[in-house]
């Protein structure tokens, strides 16, 4: 079950999607944290964001939007207040940060490197719940590709892109940032979308739009993930709507030597352990020695 | 782990008032003793749509030596509910909770003040039952306003009956008890409950709340309970968010879910 993601080590390649776990203490009470390949965080910025007015949230089917709009603590206040609970397991810690400009980003990367306990830097280059930065940097290959180049000079660790869907091409920005530095990336973030209420003519969300996740996205993150797979060599770390280990396996099929859950950690708390366990009894029903040998073999 | 998702089954499910329904759930009997104020997180295994997990407070609980039976009390709003009004005895829910904070309590207060509307009596009813059964010994302690729009909407009096004595019913239309907000009614009471002696505890609709929190204008202690669409419960997913006043009185968004559900109405920003 073991995998190594660009340098980072992980027991399993079961990981918890960026703002759907928190900061890991949310959910220990339900999920033993050891037992996880990776945890990523919730997105963290350089000063403390207050996020969108609510309602934030809107269920659809097979799914929900979101526009919480990063509201995070900061970057120095996760190091004290949330990196010391983390570091107590033994679970690769993955750090999401976001920027306003290049020079933020650079700066919460640094911060984050110099601190014990954060085992690899997750890059939001495509955030849509935000108004300045975001998804302008994941959107256009010259941006995203200095993003990268920005956050490689400020760490050793390794450095994963998370690409948005929201894009005609994301095969054309995954081969920007792989060039410009990147030693993974992952994909998808959630999709524009947004939920009208018929009885009042006003959107359900304040925000008007919001991100798409949860199983009705899996097949545009299936795709998506493939694209990239035939355009880089760099590990890819799938993401979107996976709920089942059965899910989970067939994004490594498409291309993908990991996987992150996001939103089916909402609806069942117990979701990652489940999957990997299903992961693991494939793998051993199946003879199949390390997941290696399943990732990229789609016949076609 | 501590915590876990619980299958239950459901016991009774009956249409108390029109739209209003009253759910019992058996539990194992680990589940444990929740305070005023939580509530659960309820959904069907397996379903897609609808997607997310319900919140409801928690109507009633009791506990027999081999399970625990929980109550949620609500009412028909939308995709989610409807389809937990259909469920028939026997059902099997996914349920997960306690959940959230509860009501502080001041034993030092005399009077006990309770103001419900609609099926805010909910988490209300569990408060009342608490109080009985703890800190108000006489009668005279405690009183509950009780309001709604109409005779037919006016829910749990019953349950409610066997906890608190002193109840005033208000309805919009007049149909049962005062003819009037139940805002109002407290309004005109207010005089006989003295700040320093006093504590308010209220759940109900955000009009509601919000002309209380005129009517209170600070001077009271006073904790109401909100509600914000919910997808995790536990705090994880910042998307249950209110605005309310943080330490240094700077706005900050606050989970439902984790911070509350129950908070202080002084702190309440009204957006
Ligand atoms: C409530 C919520 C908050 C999110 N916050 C972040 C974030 O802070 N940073 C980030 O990179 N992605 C964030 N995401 C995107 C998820 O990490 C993930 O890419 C997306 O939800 C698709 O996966 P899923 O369908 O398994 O949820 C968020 C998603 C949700 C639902
Ligand atoms: S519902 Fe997720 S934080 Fe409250």
């Amino acid at each position: 079950m073991r995998v190594n993601i660009a340098g980072l080590k992980m027991k399993n390649p079961v990981m918890t999607a960026s703002g759907t776990f928190g900061y890991g203490e949310e959910y220990a009470d339900y999920v033993d944290l050891n037992w996880l390949g990776g945890l990523v965080v919730k997105g963290l910025s350089l000063k403390p964001r207050l996020g969108n007015p609510p309602p934030r949230i809107m269920e659809t089917s097979s799914g929900m939007l979101n526009a919480v709009g990063l509201q995070n603590i900061g970057v120095d206040a996760f190091i004290k207040e949330k990196l010391p609970f983390l570091s107590q397991y033994h679970v690769a810690v993955i750090a999401n940060i976001y920027g306003e400009s290049y020079s933020e980003y650079a700066q919460v990367a640094r911060k984050l490197s110099r601190a014990q306990g954060v085992h690899a830097l997750e890059v939001n280059i495509s955030c849509p719940n935000v108004k300045k930065g975001g998804l302008s940097f994941g959107s256009d290959p010259k941006a995203a590709a200095e993003v990268t180049r920005r956050v490689k000079a400020e760490t050793n660790l390794p450095v994963i892109v998370k690409l948005t869907p929201n894009v005609t091409d994301i095969a054309a920005i995954a081969q920007a940032v792989e060039e410009a530095g990147a030693d993974a990336v992952s994909l998808i973030n959630t999709l524009t979308g947004m939920s009208i209420d018929l009885k009042t003519g006003t959107p359900h969300l304040k925000n008007i739009t919001g991100g798409l996740s949860g199983p009705a996205i899996k097949p545009v993150a299936l795709r998506m993930v493939w694209q990239v797979a035939q355009k880089v060599t760099i590990p890819i770390i799938g993401i979107g709507g996976i709920m089942t280990a059965e899910d989970a396996l067939e994004f490594m099929v498409a291309g993908a030597g990991a996987v992150q859950i996001g939103t089916a950690n909402f609806i069942n708390p117990c979701a990652t352990i489940e999957i990997i366990d299903g992961i693991w009894h494939y793998l051993h029903d199946h003879k199949i020695k390390s997941i290696k040998d399943i990732v990229g073999t789609l016949r076609t | 782990m501590a915590k876990d998702i619980y299958i239950g089954e459901v016991s009774a499910n009956e249409e108390i008032q029109i739209d209003c329904f009253l759910m019992k759930v058996k539990l194992p009997g680990n589940f444990a003793e929740p305070l005023p104020g939580q509530f659960a997180m309820i959904r069907i295994a397996g379903l897609h749509d609808p997607f997310l997990s319900r919140p409801i407070s928690i109507y009633s609980f009791s506990r027999s030596k081999s399970h625990c039976t929980l109550g949620l009390l609500y009412r028909v709003v939308g995709k989610g509910t409807q389809i937990l009004a259909g469920l028939i005895k026997g059902s099997q829910v996914e349920i997960s909770g306690p959940l959230g904070g509860s009501y502080a309590i001041d034993e030092n207060k005399k009077n006990m003040v309770l103001i419900a509307g609609g099926i805010g009596v909910a988490p209300l009813s569990l408060l009342a039952q608490y109080l009985c059964q703890t800190v108000c010994h006489d009668a005279e302690s405690m009183t509950f306003y009780l309001g709604a729009q109409t005779a037919d909407a006016v829910v749990g009096l019953d349950h409610l009956r066997q906890y608190c004595y002193k109840i005033i019913i208000c309805t919009d239309d007049g149909t049962l008890g005062e003819k009037s907000l139940v805002t109002a009614a407290f309004q005109k009471d207010i005089k006989k409950y003295k700040p320093a002696e006093t504590a308010i505890y209220a759940c109900g609709p955000k009009p509601m709340i919000r002309s209380l929190s005129t009517i209170l204008d600070g001077k009271y202690f006073c904790q109401v309970s909100l509600e914000e669409r919910m997808a995790c419960g536990v705090g994880a997913c910042v998307g249950c968010a209110v605005a309310v006043k943080d330490e240094q009185g700077r706005k900050a968004y606050k989970r439902v879910c984790a911070d509350g559900p129950v908070f202080d109405l002084q702190k309440v920003i009204w957006e």
